[in-house]
């Protein structure tokens, strides 16, 4: 802000000198000019009284002639370059000339001054003006920009620790003093809002640990009563599938919850341990323990040492979401394709057609299928994921296949 | 064996209980922070199975005090949090073992186990099903000291199977046991079909047919 201070005061003080200068210099060789024709006239007229006097009148070349002529001539006020022998050039002069009938002889009077010696003069006075103008603008800059970085010291800082406030401290911002009443109002609101949404955020974890809490304790109990149920009591076949199914129910609800409390915790920004790691190591380990789990062939094409700073558990979440992703909505018999380069990730499976809906496809609880045994949460975990670390993740149908997209550069 | 049970939720600590002393163990339980802390005073136990949120105090405390009177017991933390930092401190104060809830009996007693198999309670490296030996330390089995040979998954499977002998175990904590977080990945249950399918294969081979289906979709290890 202080530069475009400086800018727009330098910009603006040029401009002034070029317009005040130019206007200067218009009026100032108008001055001259009328000043030098007005003592021209004068001299002539002198002169033309003297010749009445004095016929033989003969002059003081260049600077007046007399010259006896038979026509009379128009008054005329020239520029004209003549030569000056004492100063062995040829000079710029002013020439005003006009005849005058003297005891019925025409005589031509021309007086001329030296235009040098006033342009010398206007030079002068339009340089040390500007001289003056010059230095004042320099030392008002200088001025102006020391006072201004004083002033606006204080919101500087604060504005650095604005900058670099986080939520995981858990209390608001203290600001410095200023003496300003502008400054320390808004210090003021941005302590108390500060203040408020570290409580929130407070809240909120409080809130999302209790859930949490809170849901799996009943969870724990109703699997621990099915496991009970299935081992104590003689129980029939028909019954014995609708504990099992019931178990997988809590297990869903698990897992709902799981992922829910990851999307919270990426929200909240709890996920710090985040170092440089080898992508292609995770990526392959998960392929690894994934082809256990799968008969679907998983292709790989992973370039070594592709190291980007992301939180370990992160980066496997991201890698698994997206490959079983692709292992289970592939078209059966085909392989997946997976592709990891320095700068992107690329996985691919082959499907019957494109996506009605390509552009909900990151978002939660989004299903293109009535697919029950999905939660529906792993995209927007893929995508939180790649918000939380600039990643862009992208969906395209090209050829038959399915295919996402990571750029890792953003 | 005598362990003690300190968990608040008393249908969750009954369950346990019950299915523990399935394999005779002795099994004692607290209801809140007071009586498991007069009871881990007075009596020694061998495993302590302690929920970190207990009425009226933390189970990290107990942890704490448990390891400062310096007793020689297993200490396996059953948690509703998930979170991974009360999981690294609960280890760090000396916990043997962390399980999140829910979680299925059969791999708390699993759990319990290979606590008890580890050296200081004595324990051999061994297990032993009838003819089958099980050697945790080298990960191998024999049936009549000749050894067949499993995979890793079938070994897993496999002490599995015998640690949680004579109970069902349905296919979803089986693949749960064996590929932990990730079994929900997919929801492909054929493959612990075709592992459990294997194992029983080997195993029949040398004649020991313990492996048998329970309702359908169930496995149950017994003696005939």
């Amino acid at each position: 802000m202080l530069r475009k201070a400086s800018t727009t005061f330098l910009f603006s003080s040029a401009v002034i000198m070029i317009v005040s200068a130019v206007a200067l210099y218009i009026y100032t060789s108008f001055l001259l000019k009328d000043e030098i024709e007005e003592e021209l006239f004068s001299d002539k007229d002198r002169i033309e009284r003297l010749l009445t006097d004095d016929p033989e009148l003969k002059g003081i070349p260049p600077i007046m002639t007399v010259e006896k002529v038979n026509n009379p001539q128009e008054e005329q006020l020239v520029d004209t370059l003549i030569y000056d022998p004492l100063q062995d050039e040829i000079e710029l002069f002013r020439q005003l000339s006009g005849t005058k009938m003297i005891h019925g002889q025409h005589y031509r009077v021309a007086v001329r001054a030296m235009v040098i010696e006033s342009e010398n003069i206007l030079f002068a006075i339009v340089f040390t003006f500007l001289a003056i103008i010059f230095l004042a603008f320099v030392f008002l800059f200088y001025l102006n920009r020391s006072r201004n970085e004083k002033l606006w010291k204080p919101f500087f800082i604060n504005l650095e620790k604005l900058k670099g406030f986080s939520l995981q401290s858990g209390t608001g911002l203290n600001f410095i003093e200023s003496n300003i009443l502008e400054f320390d109002e808004l210090n003021r609101e941005m302590k108390s809002l500060t203040q408020k949404v570290s409580a929130d955020y407070g809240n909120l974890k409080q809130f999302t640990e209790d859930v949490s809490h809170e849901i799996q304790t009943p969870l724990a109990i109703m699997q621990a009563k099915i496991d009970t149920l299935i081992n104590d009591q003689d129980i029939s076949e028909r019954q014995y599938g609708e504990l099992s199914s019931l178990q997988d129910d809590i297990q869903r609800l698990k897992q709902l919850n799981k992922r829910l409390s990851l999307l919270v915790k990426i929200d909240n920004d709890q996920f710090t341990a985040e170092k440089m790691i080898g992508l292609d190591r995770i990526l392959m380990e998960g392929i690894e323990n994934l082809r256990e789990l799968t008969a679907v062939q998983i292709d790989q094409n992973i370039e070594a040492n592709v190291l980007v700073k992301i939180d370990p558990y992160l980066a496997s979440v991201l890698f698994n979401n997206l490959l079983s992703n692709a292992i289970r909505h592939n078209m059966a018999g085909r392989p997946v394709e997976v592709h990891l380069t320095g700068e992107s990730l690329r996985i691919m499976n082959h499907g019957d057609g494109p996506l009605h809906h390509p552009e909900r496809i990151f978002e939660r609880f989004y299903r293109e299928s009535n697919q029950v045994d999905s939660t529906g949460l792993g995209l927007s975990i893929v995508k939180k994921i790649c918000d939380y670390y600039g990643f862009v993740p992208s969906y395209s149908f090209v050829d038959g296949n399915h295919i996402f997209y990571v750029s890792f550069l953003g | 064996m005598k362990f003690l049970i300190a968990e608040d939720e008393i249908e969750l600590q009954q369950a346990i209980v019950k299915y523990l002393q399935r394999d005779n163990h002795l099994c004692e339980v607290a209801s809140d922070y007071r009586q498991a802390s007069e009871k881990l005073d007075i009596y020694e136990y061998d495993i302590v199975i302690l929920d970190i949120n207990l009425v009226s105090g933390s189970g990290l405390d107990l942890l704490k005090k448990l390891k400062k009177q310096d007793k020689d017991c297993g200490v396996i933390i059953i948690s509703a949090n998930s979170a991974l930092d009360d999981k690294l401190k609960g280890l760090d104060l000396g916990a043997d073992d962390y399980l999140t809830k829910p979680f299925h009996l059969a791999e708390l007693n699993s759990r319990v186990k290979a606590i008890l198999r580890r050296g200081k309670f004595g324990g051999s490296n061994s297990v032993t099903f009838r003819e089958i030996r099980l050697e945790t330390a080298s990960r191998t089995a024999y049936v009549n000291e000749c050894p067949i040979g499993l995979t890793k998954r079938e070994y897993d499977l496999l002490l599995f199977f015998i640690t949680n002998q004579n109970r069902v175990l349905s296919k979803s904590i089986i693949a749960e046991h064996l590929w932990g977080d990730d079994s929900d990945m997919l929801d492909n249950f054929d493959f612990v079909y075709v592992h459990v399918n294997n194992l029983r294969k080997k195993l029949t081979k040398v004649g020991a047919k313990y492996l048998q289906t329970a309702y359908g979709t169930g496995y149950k290890f017994m003696e005939d």
